[in-house]
């Protein structure tokens, strides 16, 4: 086994830089250092024609192993068949090296490779939910919101509070959560909506300056169920005009097809005529189908 | 580990047999040649050419002088290692499944497959492991298997008896002279058929591979069920490797259900089990379909397995691998120095 001895690395190659002109070179020399290893100094050009000066030093390192001598016989087989014309060594086409794999045995190995597996998904999953508890949005009972006894007569904490503040009056809540609602709003690290933060009254009074959003969807908006699906929005607002001014009238249609999807909503500017509408049209007949009209409920 | 490889064939490999010493590897695939690899460098040695059809085995004599060979062309061959010349063709009526030489390589057995109205069997032959002489015409012996067909078979220690696996999961010992049927034991699932049969390097025990996703380790001499390996998924073979006392089982979903599962789920590992303990100690991926066929290096230095995707992969077993000990082998390890 040849290695080159450990030696600066700047030493290795010098290059000597000399002009174009070419000239004889020195015949190549080899030097027996004392400690066993041979330096060889060759000189060359290159390809831009200037002489280069190699110098390496070896040292042979006679590296002894018993092989089995028909291993070793085996060897020296001529290669045949498919393989006949290959050169000494494997072959590109038909040995490769694959890419590195670790392997080691372990006694548990089917519990580590679970945990492995385990690990970022669920372990950070559970780690998160850990010291989290469910809790209703309407009494803060111990149950999902959707699944709350009040539901129906409660609005959830928070939006009561600004609910009753904008609208004044007539609004169905119960008047007890709206205190505790402005506590729940306040609490440190929980989501609260634009509309409430700053308190109270700051959030009214962007409300009553601010957006129509607050007031349009439980003041006097009428949920229009069973709509043909050949309705279109502008003959909902030709038939609802006739009670009062329409803001809004919002026809659910399907993103693919195009057709209505059977409900609408329709936003009168006065709660009166929204009232008077529902009475009127609740009922009536168009396009074959029979309208349901209601007051809308607010989203929750 | 780096595995080394081997791309010699164009369809799915059928068996990796390792000669003698641990330094050559033959491999046959379906396509309709043999191939011999340099195990330490991955070097095609070369091809042996003259079958007609898929080739399902492949053995070697303890020698590395012939090899042996059963392809779906009827046909038994015989060839010579070194330079790849056919040397004799025995003809039978149907496939050649399986094929095995015994320890000194006198005699050569072959299962037939069940078709065509034929009944499975197993043939004995007598063979010279010489690449000069002439071969012997006749069987020896015919062992015919009227209940359920032999899918692999084997020679035990000293030749004394053929061990052959059925299709129906049962294994049967017959006596090697004479060709009698000494026992029967179904020892898997009841018609799962079983699939591989490798040899400890004394020959008295073997480990069987069945479809019925385990493995066993069963004695030779009473076909005594030794050791149970449970994995979770068909196997198509299984190794028994020297140094350390481990068992190589090599599958994966069926070729068929292949197209269906991904890579991950396919399950197309070498599954290291501890030969004692029968527990799974390590799995080492890379096929892309289910492996065909393992074969364990008799130095105990690696293994090599094959797959339906055609490859062969080789591999050289590093530190961690021999450094592995169970606490309680350390143990006396200890005491005793």
């Amino acid at each position: 086994m040849a290695a080159q001895a450990k030696h600066d690395w700047a030493d290795d190659e010098d290059l000597e830089d000399t002009t174009a002109v070419v000239t004889e070179l020195p015949p190549p020399q080899k030097i027996s250092n004392k400690d066993g290893s041979t330096t060889i100094i060759e000189y060359r050009y290159n390809d831009d024609g200037k002489k280069v000066k190699t110098t390496r030093r070896i040292r042979f390192i006679t590296h002894r192993e018993v092989v089995n001598p028909r291993v070793a016989e085996r060897k020296t087989w001529a290669k045949f068949g498919q393989s006949a014309k290959d050169g000494a060594g494997p072959a590109g086409d038909t040995t490769t090296v694959g890419e590195n794999i670790i392997f080691k045995p372990s006694a548990n190995w089917r519990k580590d490779a679970k945990d492995e597996v385990n690990d970022p998904n669920a372990q950070a999953m559970k780690d998160k939910l850990k010291d989290k508890k469910v809790k209703c949005r309407i009494c803060n009972g111990e149950h999902f919101t959707a699944r709350c006894p009040f539901k129906d007569t409660m609005a959830p904490i928070g939006e009561v509070a600004g609910g009753s503040d904008a609208g004044g009056d007539d609004l169905g809540a119960a008047p007890g959560p709206a205190a505790t609602g402005g506590a729940g709003a306040g609490k440190k690290g929980s989501y609260v909506p634009p509309a409430l933060r700053g308190g109270p009254g700051g959030g009214a009074g962007e409300r009553m300056g601010g957006s129509k959003y607050g007031e349009r969807d439980d003041l006097a908006t009428l949920r229009v169920t069973n709509v043909s699906e050949m309705a279109e929005e502008n003959e909902l607002r030709d038939m609802f005009e006739r009670f009062g001014r329409v803001t809004r009238v919002f026809l659910a249609k399907d993103r693919d097809t195009g057709l209505a999807k059977g409900f609408a909503f329709i936003s009168f500017a006065d709660r009166t005529d929204a009232v008077k509408a529902c009475a009127k049209m609740d009922g009536y007949g168009f396009k074959h189908l029979i309208l349901r009209v209601e007051f809308a409920k607010k989203a929750q | 580990m780096r595995p080394i490889l081997l791309a010699g064939h164009e369809r799915a490999l059928t068996q990796i047999k390792y000669n003698h010493d641990g330094d050559l590897i033959f491999s046959t695939a379906k396509d309709q040649h043999i191939c011999a690899w340099f195990a330490h460098n991955g070097e095609r040695l070369g091809t042996y050419h003259g079958h007609q059809g898929a080739i399902w085995t492949v053995d070697v004599d303890p020698t590395s002088t012939i090899l042996a060979s059963g392809s779906a062309d009827n046909t038994i061959r015989l060839w010579d290692i070194k330079t790849g010349k056919c040397l004799k063709t025995w003809e039978f009526p149907t496939a050649v499944k399986r094929v095995e030489f015994n320890e000194d390589a006198t005699k050569l057995l072959g299962v037939t497959e069940k078709r065509m109205g034929h009944l499975g069997s197993i043939v004995v032959l007598d063979v010279k492991v010489d690449v000069d002489a002439e071969q012997n015409d006749e069987k020896v012996l015919t062992i015919v298997c009227d209940e359920s067909k032999a899918t692999v078979a084997g020679w035990s220690y000293l030749s004394k008896y053929i061990i052959a696996g059925h299709e129906d999961g049962s294994i049967s010992q017959y006596d090697a002279k004479t060709g009698d049927l000494l026992y029967n034991f179904s020892i898997h699932e009841l018609n799962q058929p079983i699939v591989d049969i490798q040899w400890s390097k004394d020959r008295t025990y073997f480990i069987t591979a069945s479809k019925d996703k385990t493995a066993k380790l069963v004695s030779a001499k009473d076909l005594e069920v030794l050791k149970t390996y449970v994995a979770d998924t068909p196997l198509n073979s299984a190794t028994i490797t020297n140094k350390k006392d481990f068992v190589i089982l090599g599958g994966g979903q069926a070729a068929m259900d292949v197209t269906r599962t991904s890579a991950r789920q396919g399950k197309f590992e070498a599954r290291f089990y501890h030969k004692i303990f029968e527990d799974e100690i390590g799995r080492v991926r890379g096929h892309f379909g289910p492996l065909n066929t393992v074969a364990a290096d008799p130095t105990g230095k690696g293994y090599a397995s094959g797959g339906e995707d055609g490859y062969v992969r080789v591999h050289q077993f590093d530190k961690g691998y021999y450094d592995f000990l169970y606490e309680v082998e350390r143990e006396r390890q200890n005491k005793q120095a």
